[in-house]
């Protein structure tokens, strides 16, 4: 099992590498096809205040004299040594701008994510579990919570716990009591697929045999929820982890908008709007590297999780 | 507390059960004393298993149970459930239908077997192993040690029903329900489980209450029966009294149904195909064909140098246990593999590397029906549209011909013409399995492979089923090569048999040769292990 186990994280990580390089390489040439030499356009703004000299610096440094795949190279090669780039708008390092609000980011990210997990959690196991009318209130959070936009929460929640009841203030988004709030908005749509898919499942597998003979050695009901069905009823929602990190990461650049919050949102929103390819470039190929991080994670626990799964076939197929 | 000796363990006294407001068991009442055991016989939709769910007090939310189920001095439907627990799995044990499914699949067995070893009371986590690694081996479990590590999905069938009756005798409850314990596995293994069970019972005098659809297991493994219809009783009685001397006209149908007892029901359908008596031409020649499969880096030999043929218009068994290789034939018969060795001729062509267009044109006479017609009807499909798609497939005819053409098939099945507009969910079991047989007829093959065509239905539907299959073989002059696991049906239909174990030919024959005098140690257990094979004869194990 070990022996195959490690064959198979190594193959699977592999994998996970070359989508990332893919990842990088196409978002390379979509950028590099946009009308217009985006770099050079955007130096030559008067605005940026750079002498020719220094624009011939720039120049050299990105190879934009060169052919669109020696520029290839050199950025990958760069990329793959850790070095992102500067800022075409700051002159800054991207590391360094990156750097700087990813901490922001992922702290909102990771407490959403918490929280939709508790969420979804709560939800699925009341609604299996309550009595009759609750049961059919439950059941309808999850639809309630999808078809509420992202920012419409945001501004609810501002408005009531902020301006209302003074839980928290809107000038410094970066407290803790903030950050619980805009990470509530985060978590709420995401919480809804993921309670969807926790219900589904866990009324599945209590309608299974094996729970009906653990119930007919006197298992209690919450006995046979620990020890029979979390497990399983817990194994799709693992494949839908990248989903949710994917939807994490979009809504953040939303939430941190509402907020007030400094973030990659921000980063992203100037990046995009100045044209800073060297910004766009690295953003791209961190959440790819997030994303297909995720997706490892989830490909290397399933077999963990789930005996049943065949290691051989996974790396075939 | 318990009862005195003398007072039956369960009385169950006009039971109702509704699920919503559809009432599904009307007014049931039996008892079993200390030490017996009942059997309750029905079909799909008697209301056998619901009856077992009320006694265990498994019923799905939803439903309703009125009357009384008095097990052991204890009001099974009235106590909370606060009481009733502590009777769960202690004196109340329960056995599933599907071992592969009654237990947890990401848990190993060790773990479920612990909450079992729990109900003996307070003792360590090692000594409730030892009880477990005891009873398993108790229960004629190899290496126990092996099972107890292991997960569900690492054993088979037979295994896995080992581990639960040892799980559930484990405690020893004064009763246990078994739901149709052995109707997913393979004869001889049930045979060996039953076995099992009434020594078990024997041993650690437990009562059984037996749930099943097979009125000669039935017979054969307990003293009373109780016969259900629609949920409610026909008749209940002695064992061996019912049995040999049915009182209800449904019981006796039911009877009638059973293979085992009556090995020449469908030979007057079968008369004019098996009246050929000189050779006719060989319309399936199959010659030292051998298939392995490769699983990882051994090689696995799924058939071996297996030769057989059928003549024109008779019917040729291939008979044999999971994993002796009927699959593997039928695909390479079919086409849908190739052999690594050997031939396979049908109707003089060869079946095996051939081009699209010619194997195209083989199968068109060459056709076959499904296990389960629960899953080969597209539901999405009206059952017009089924059948016609074979002959839009094969381009027969023109469109109105081709109309024209499925009624006639629909007509040959004994389906009514309104049945076209239906999908496959508004039929039943049986109907279905009709509709699959007018698919594989209305393009006029020579040929069809009967791949256990009645293995999902009911003993009564079953008969229905292998009625047409007789009457249409002898109208149309069909060649069928009918593949089971059951003898006793091979009995009925076949006019030869092949006994196929781990990929070898073991013995081959005509039916009444092979039954008769079987030569193979293999087929003489295969024979033995036929419930109802002569239990009129045989004295039923009294209750100890």
């Amino acid at each position: 099992m070990t022996n195959t186990y490690g064959r198979f994280a190594l193959v699977r990580t592999g994998q996970a590498v070359v989508v990332v390089l893919l990842a990088y390489i196409l978002t390379f040439l979509v950028i590099s096809v946009l009308p217009g030499d985006a770099i050079t356009n955007s130096l030559r703004d008067p605005q940026h205040g750079l002498s020719e000299a220094d624009i011939q610096r720039i120049v050299a440094y990105y190879g934009l004299d060169q052919p669109v795949l020696v520029q290839l190279v050199l950025s990958l090669g760069r990329f793959l040594t850790g070095q992102l780039g500067f800022s075409l708008q700051s002159n800054l390092p991207v590391a360094q701008l990156v750097g700087d609000a990813l901490p922001s980011t992922l702290t909102l990210a990771f407490t959403a994510f918490v929280i939709a997990l508790v969420f979804a959690v709560a939800i699925a196991y009341g609604a299996h579990y309550a009595p009759g009318r609750w049961a059919g209130v439950l059941r309808s959070i999850p639809s309630f919570f999808l078809s509420v936009p992202n920012f419409v929460i945001g501004l609810v929640l501002i408005e009531l716990f902020a301006f209302r009841l003074h839980s928290f203030t809107t000038t410094d988004p970066n407290s803790a009591a903030a950050t619980l709030f805009a990470a509530i908005t985060l978590a709420i749509p995401v919480s809804a697929p993921l309670a969807e898919v926790l219900l589904a499942s866990l009324d599945h597998e209590s309608r299974q045999d094996y729970a009906q003979v653990a119930r007919s050695r006197g298992l209690t009901e919450a006995a046979l929820f620990a020890r029979h069905l979390v497990k399983p009823s817990a194994l799709p929602s693992v494949a839908m982890i990248a989903l949710i990190v994917g939807e994490l990461l979009g809504g953040s650049v939303i939430t941190e908008t509402i907020f007030g919050r400094d973030g990659i949102g921000t980063v992203v929103q100037k990046a995009v709007t100045g044209e800073d390819q060297p910004v766009l470039q690295a953003v791209v190929a961190i959440s790819a590297v997030v994303f297909v991080a995720v997706n490892l994670a989830a490909d290397l626990l399933t077999p963990l999780l789930d005996p049943r799964v065949k290691i051989n076939e996974t790396v075939d197929a | 507390m318990p009862t005195p000796r003398n007072e039956a363990l369960l009385t169950v006294a006009g039971l109702n059960v509704a699920y919503g407001r559809n009432n599904v068991v009307h007014n049931v009442g039996f008892s079993l004393d200390r030490g017996g055991s009942l059997a309750l016989i029905g079909e799909s939709g008697s209301g056998k298993s619901t009856i077992a769910k009320a006694i265990l007090r498994l019923l799905p939310s939803g439903s309703s149970a009125g009357g009384s189920v008095r097990f052991d001095g204890t009001e099974v439907l009235a106590v909370p459930e606060r009481q009733f627990r502590p009777l769960r799995g202690r004196k109340l044990g329960f056995i599933p239908q599907d071992p592969g499914s009654a237990l947890n699949p990401v848990r190993t067995i060790g773990a479920q077997a612990q909450e079992a070893a729990a109900l003996l009371g307070p003792a360590g986590a090692d000594e409730r192993r030892e009880a477990v690694l005891r009873v398993f081996g108790q229960v004629g479990l190899p290496d126990p040690r092996r099972v107890y590590d292991s997960y569900p999905h690492q054993l088979s069938g037979g295994m896995l029903q080992r581990v639960l009756i040892a799980l559930t005798v484990l405690p020893r409850p004064a009763l246990v329900v078994a739901d149709e314990p052995t109707s997913a596995l393979d004869v001889t293994v049930q045979k060996l489980i039953l076995d099992m069970l009434a020594d078990l019972r024997q041993e650690l005098d437990i009562s059984l209450l037996l749930i099943t659809h097979d009125l000669a297991i039935a017979a054969e493994r307990t003293d009373s029966l109780v016969v259900l219809k629609d949920g409610a009783v026909q008749e209940s009685g002695s064992s061996r009294e019912v049995f040999a001397a049915p009182a209800t006209e449904y019981s006796r149908s039911l009877q009638a149904d059973v293979p085992a007892l009556n090995p020449d029901r469908y030979r007057s359908q079968r008369t004019a195909s098996s009246a050929l008596t000189e050779p006719a031409a060989p319309q399936i020649e199959v010659a030292g064909v051998t298939k392995r499969f490769r699983t990882g880096k051994k090689f696995f030999l799924a058939l071996d140098k297996v030769s057989f043929t059928v003549e024109r218009g008779r019917t040729h068994a291939l008979v044999g246990e999971s994993g002796s290789g009927k699959t593997t034939a039928v695909r390479l018969l079919l086409g849908l593999d190739q052999p690594d060795d050997g031939g396979i001729l049908v109707g003089g062509q060869p079946t095996a590397g051939l081009s699209r267009a010619a194997l195209r044109d083989v199968r068109r006479h060459l056709q076959l029906v499904y296990q389960n017609p629960f899953t080969s009807l597209d539901p999405s499909w009206r059952v017009g549209r089924i059948i016609r798609e074979p002959l839009d497939r094969f381009q027969v005819g023109h469109k109105a011909g081709r109309a024209a053409l499925v009624v006639e098939a629909l007509e040959a099945v004994g389906l009514p013409a309104e049945t076209l507009r239906r999908r496959p969910a508004e039929l039943s079991g049986g109907q279905r399995q009709r509709v699959a047989i007018a698919r594989a007829l209305v393009v006029r093959p020579d040929v069809v492979v009967l791949d256990e065509p009645t293995s999902a239905l009911d003993v009564s539907v079953q008969a229905g089923i292998l009625e047409l299959l007789a009457r249409l073989q002898r109208g149309l002059g069909l060649t069928y090569l009918f593949v089971s696991h059951d003898l006793a049906l091979v009995r009925q239909v076949a006019d030869t048999v092949s006994v196929l174990r781990r990929g070898q030919v073991v013995e081959q024959g005509t039916v009444d040769q092979v039954f008769s005098r079987p030569e193979h140690p293999y087929t003489q257990a295969l024979l033995a292990a036929i419930p109802g094979a002569g239990p009129v004869q045989q004295p039923v194990k009294a209750a100890s």
